[in-house]
């Protein structure tokens, strides 16, 4: 058992490659669990972000500064009566959240967290991912109609229209970065390990490669992305102003949860290819420029370093709780939070562990940006009209995509040719 | 299209505009709630609250039952009683009743006083589980403090 444990633990790739299915089980399982926490994680922080962009606190009484929120929100949910309206199809709508989190879940078996650290090592990954959440847009029709409200309804027809207008902008900006992992081989891979493993080959990130055009395809694909997850400012889906809660309107308790959790997994999902398409996934910043045995323990402590100073935020937030006696369990939860982030941080400054967690933190904290982003702009764009928002994905991305696909098929020969020429070694 | 406002449009200026707006108003420095039971607001002198009447220096009534107060409130809920003392024969009120629950804070009242005995203080967490003890009489009224700050 320990050998075979050992044996799994020298071996460098995926459990998928190493033909373990006990392995990947775990791997599953750890990942489940993990982007569950995840989840609600940013909902603690979309509240408290979204609260202080709009000069408000946000949640502040469940715990020291409302850590314990989104616990006492998922009990409130799990408790709460599951109401199944009279006129509903059943089965459908007990389909429906299911489908959401199957098909938000399913993506995550190709995404690479590091080397080492996804589940498989699948040769169509990017498709997979794509096809794997365009799914999504049946699960929302299903809960749509299935509901048998006119809210819902409208919402299902609104979020099929715009899922399925937004995928085409973002096929297309997907294409060109795929197209730019020929550029040093010659020949192009859509497994997400190998497009990272293009970039570190080709030594840069795909978001500077030609400088404007992979920025421009990038661009396409954030406001894409956006799109695609349902959040602000493409919200009309669910427009509350308009639609009550649009396609979930008649969820409730639990199963209105399971929507929730499928939303945002799937926002950690989309975020996680546009950063292994554009932002070099894994990667360390600097990985060619910065080589070496020095640069790679420096960069290996940043997870063990960020921990220490949310530890340190803890205490001084510990510090500056007022001294009275209603907030002395407060103080005492945050000095505790402070002290369990600590020794997570010093736990991952051991080298054993340090080697193997660097990738994933990269890959993390780049994910992280994403869902600050998705936050940000949750908090400073009005929705758009559904005749803008057919607008600017027919008339303004696709027409973009499109030429950035043609220009970058256009440069990536004269550079090939060039390269050719010159006898470059490749 | 001319050409300024077309880039403006191409490099999505007004948007990071926008963002940069949010984006500085992070600062929980910015926040303006109040954290109510621990943190309390600052209540201005003429803040027009609970009902209380003022007592002169010796404690007597500075009251002159001159039923003023009954006269000028537009929901007609004190109710006052007065006797005219056989001594010194002055009118004394004898009953004051004083209904907070149609209360509407007006101070009309307190203006038609003529001797600033009623006056509508600065306490404001009048809330209560029964109208009963909405209906306050001379005793309270004379008597009443600023509540017990709730801080727990």
């Amino acid at each position: 058992m320990i050998s075979h444990f050992l044996k799994f633990l020298s071996f460098n790739g995926t459990p998928g490659e190493y033909g373990s299915t006990l392995w990947a089980t775990i791997y599953i399982l750890v990942i489940f669990g993990v982007a569950s926490v995840a989840v609600m994680l940013m909902t603690y922080l979309e509240r408290k972000i979204l609260a202080h962009m709009q000069i408000r606190l946000g949640p502040m009484r469940v715990g020291p500064h409302g850590l314990l929120q989104p616990i006492a929100d998922a009990l409130k949910l799990l408790i709460k009566e599951d109401i199944v309206p009279d006129g509903a199809d059943k089965f459908l709508f007990w389909m429906a959240p299911v489908a959401v989190m199957m098909t938000a879940f399913t993506g995550y078996l190709v995404i690479p967290f590091g080397k080492q650290h996804a589940v498989t090592n699948m040769n169509i990954g990017v498709l997979f991912m794509l096809g794997i959440s365009s799914l999504g847009v049946l699960a929302v029709v299903m809960a749509g109609w299935s509901s048998n409200s006119k809210y819902a309804l409208m919402g299902g027809l609104r979020s099929a229209a715009q899922m399925v207008s937004y995928e085409v902008a973002m096929g297309l900006a997907v294409v060109s970065a795929l197209m730019m992992t020929s550029l040093a081989t010659g020949t192009g891979t859509m497994s997400m390990i190998g497009i990272v493993e293009s970039q570190q080959q080709q030594g840069s990130w795909f978001i500077f490669k030609f400088f404007p055009v992979g920025l421009i395809a990038f661009v396409v694909f954030a406001i894409a992305m956006v799109a695609e997850t349902n959040r602000a400012p493409f919200d009309l889906p669910e427009a509350e102003s308009e639609l009550t809660a649009g396609f979930h309107t008649e969820y409730s308790g639990f199963r209105w949860s399971l929507f929730f959790l499928g939303e945002y997994v799937a926002m950690i999902g989309v975020s996680s290819i546009a950063v292994t398409l554009w932002l070099g996934g894994w990667l360390r910043p600097f990985p060619n420029a910065l080589s070496g045995a020095t640069w790679d323990t420096a960069f290996s402590t940043a997870p063990g370093i960020l921990f220490f100073v949310l530890a340190a935020m803890c205490f001084i937030g510990f510090a500056r709780m007022p001294k009275k006696p209603s907030f002395k369990v407060q103080s005492i939860g945050l000095g505790v939070f402070g002290v369990v982030l600590g020794m997570i941080g010093a736990v991952l400054l051991v080298p054993m562990v340090r080697v193997r967690v660097a990738d994933i933190f990269w890959f993390s904290a780049k994910v992280g940006v994403f869902m600050y982003l998705y936050i940000w702009y949750r908090g400073t764009f009005p929705r758009y009209r559904f005749d803008q928002l057919m607008k600017v994905g027919w008339k303004v991305l696709l027409p973009i995509s499109l030429a950035v696909l043609v220009l970058v098929a256009v440069i990536g020969v004269r550079h090939e040719l060039l390269a050719g020429l010159m006898g470059v070694a490749r | 299209m001319s050409i300024a406002p077309l880039l403006r449009k191409i490099f999505l200026v007004d948007l990071m505009k926008g963002l940069s707006i949010t984006f500085s108003h992070q600062g929980p420095k910015d926040c303006q709630t109040e954290q109510y039971p621990q943190e309390r607001p600052t209540i201005a002198d003429r803040y027009r609250g609970q009902p209380l009447m003022k007592l002169g220096e010796n404690g007597e009534s500075l009251c002159i039952g001159c039923n003023l107060c009954a006269l000028a409130c537009p929901e007609n809920l004190i109710t006052m009683k007065s006797d005219r003392d056989p001594v010194t024969k002055k009118k004394v009120m004898t009953t004051y009743v004083y209904d907070v629950s149609r209360c509407m804070f007006c101070g009309l009242c307190e203006e038609a006083c003529p001797t600033q005995s009623l006056k509508l203080g600065t306490g404001y967490e009048m809330a209560l589980y029964t109208r009963d003890g909405m209906v306050l009489d001379r005793e309270v009224l004379e008597h009443r403090k600023d509540p017990e700050p709730y801080d727990k």
